[in-house]
């Protein structure tokens, strides 16, 4: 009962706030909204998975709004300039994913720690998108191929559904399944005994680092692809909703451990929050504050609940003997 | 011992300003039980850890099989046949048993017996580990508990059995005893002769005197950061040892009393 309670319980209260928008909120359970809410967790998500993999070798990534905003820009200049749709992915890709490698030397070859050095990289992306836009937003009469990325659907299900699907599938079989996932987790939480039982704790650091980058390479082209624009600065306002969905993730089914499923379900949460709020007629800084307050308290609630877990463990332990 | 396994020539460990091992010469047999004694903070763990990798010695040669090599992390040393048991015994406390036990060197399996994509094979971690820990502590039977919640005792089997795992020529333990029940010490005990049986080489770092004429063939003696002795255990008793553990010296020294 507690071990269920302690797996599912902000789950199940995230629930009861969904039932209460659906109860006082007019059109938060139509369909169309549910679509919509789906549609924009989708976005969200992708950022968040990537937040969950680097944390879950106890790095931070902080840097992944801006480099999603740079890799949105760049991505947006290449096929305002009429480059190939595939090329300006790839680029767009490349740029999360070398912000990525980038975070994961400084931390693991230069010594920073990730807390500083991601910060460093997000000032140094949100320069870089200033500097190729000029501060104006790309926008334009994008080709289908590529706004079809994000705007297509697939047996009547949105293509960002599908991608969200598609990647949280297969972080979670990486980090559940494979020997690598493993050993990140196992960098995450106890650095010196993975180290000493063989595993390349360092390598395994770099790899959630650049995943990171690489996740929000994705989110980038999906956001311009949805957007048929880019800005500098495009993707801020889901810094916080990514660490909120992440932190509120760990509250979930694995408490107190990052987990791909827990993220997916927070993120949706959030944004059904969000969602309803708005619809509430809440005051757009409604939001903030409620974020602010989630990843303080899913903090304090998971680090909680661990010490209550392994409490419970010890008093099994005792009875039994 | 004609043909060393593992050879240390002039090794050296100092931590900053502090020297643990003031350049210390070793040889390790194939088939030999080592025992290395030595007063608290002798720098018998320093020594251990450069062997195992986990620390890189300040100077000094090893030589493993007749070649000479250099070990950058404890990933080296496993590949290289050296498995290690560490003093405060390097679990991850809140992954479970069996993942402990194999932690670094997983099980997988291809799905649906195609060659790839290799998952972990949990089902037969389960079991093997369970396997592993039956002989050293039959009544841990739940391989799914996270170390977190278990006994020192049983902390000690789990680390002993990820050790074992690697079906390692060199198996080093430092003080694998120091949590055990008189039971428990005695299956450990077994263990040390059964390795030793089947040709393996084990370096045993202890304070237990006992075990060390129980188990040992030979007996290393440190003192601050030197070795002080190395002789055969052959004809000694526990008091003559712990004689010359704390002299330092004495071979011939006849026991008191
Ligand atoms: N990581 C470290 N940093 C600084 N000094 C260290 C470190 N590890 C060990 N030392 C010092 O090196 C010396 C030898 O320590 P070591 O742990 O090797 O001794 P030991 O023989 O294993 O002792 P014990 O019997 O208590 O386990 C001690 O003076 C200790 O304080
Ligand atoms: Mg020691």
């Amino acid at each position: 009962m507690t071990a269920l309670l302690s797996r599912f319980g902000t789950a199940l209260a995230g629930f009861l706030v969904l039932l209460f928008f659906g109860a006082f909120a007019e059109n938060f359970a139509s369909p169309g909204n549910l679509s919509l809410i789906l549609k924009d967790t989708a976005f969200l998500a992708v950022l968040a998975i990537g937040f969950t993999l680097a944390l879950a070798t106890a790095e931070l990534d902080l840097s992944i709004a801006d480099v999603a905003s740079l890799a949105a820009v760049v991505t947006g200049a290449l096929i305002q300039g009429g480059t190939m749709p595939a090329l300006a992915v790839l680029a767009g890709l490349a740029t999360g994913l070398g912000a990525g490698l980038v975070n994961g030397f400084a931390v693991t070859v230069l010594g920073v720690p990730s807390l500083i050095a991601t910060l460093g990289t997000a000032a140094v992306a949100r320069g870089f998108g200033f500097m190729i836009t000029q501060g104006v937003a790309f926008v334009g009469r994008w080709p289908r191929e590529f706004t079809g990325l994000a705007r297509g659907s697939l047996l009547g299900v949105s293509n960002m559904i599908w991608w969200m699907a598609a990647i949280g599938l297969l972080a979670w079989v990486l980090l559940k399944r494979t020997r690598t996932g493993l050993h990140m987790l196992a960098t995450g939480e106890a650095d010196e005994a993975a180290r000493l039982a063989g595993i390349r704790t360092r390598r395994m650091k770099r790899l959630g680092l650049a995943l990171a980058g690489l996740l929000a390479g994705v989110t980038a082209v999906l956001l311009a692809a949805s957007l048929s624009s880019a800005a500098p600065n495009m993707a801020g306002d889901h810094f916080l909703y990514a660490i909120a969905a992440v932190l509120l993730g760990m509250t979930m089914i694995e408490p107190g451990r990052p987990n791909i499923p827990g993220t997916l379900l927070a993120a949706f949460m959030l944004k059904a929050l969000g969602n309803g709020l708005v619809l509430l007629g809440a005051p757009y800084y409604a939001q903030d504050i409620a974020l602010g307050v989630i990843i303080t308290g899913s903090v304090a609630l998971s680090s909680t609940v661990m010490r209550r877990a392994a409490f419970t463990k010890r008093l099994n332990l005792r009875a039994a003997a | 011992m004609s043909e060393a396994l593992l050879s240390l020539r002039g090794v050296r460990k100092a931590y900053g300003a502090v020297e643990a091992v003031r350049g210390v010469d070793l040889d390790i047999g194939a088939g030999e039980v080592l025992a290395l004694c030595g007063d608290n903070g002798a720098g018998k763990s320093s020594l251990v850890k450069v062997i195992a990798g986990a620390q890189a010695a300040s100077s000094g040669t090893m030589t493993l099989r007749g070649r000479e090599v250099a070990f950058h992390s404890p990933e080296d040393a496993l590949r290289g046949g050296i498995a290690t048991i560490y003093q405060d015994l390097a679990l991850a406390p809140r992954m479970s048993i069996a993942e402990n036990v194999f932690l670094g060197s997983e099980l997988t399996r291809g799905p649906l017996g195609l060659p790839f994509p290799r998952l972990l094979d949990r089902r037969r971690m389960m079991t093997e580990a369970l396997g592993y820990l039956q002989r050293l502590n039959p009544a841990l039977t739940d391989m799914a508990r996270p170390v977190e919640g278990l006994s020192g005792g049983q902390r000690q089997a789990v680390a002993i059995a990820r050790a074992l795992r690697w079906k390692a020529e060199l198996v080093i333990m430092d003080e694998p005893t120091a949590a055990l029940g008189v039971r428990e010490t005695a299956q450990v005990l077994d263990l040390i002769r059964r390795l030793r049986g089947e040709g393996r080489a084990v370096l045993l770092v202890s304070h237990s005197m006992a075990d060390v004429c129980a188990v040992a063939t030979r007996v290393a003696i440190m003192k601050a950061g030197h070795k002080v002795i190395d002789r055969t255990v052959a004809g000694l008793d526990p008091d003559m040892l712990a004689h010359m553990i704390m002299t330092g010296q004495g071979t011939e020294v006849a026991p008191a009393g």
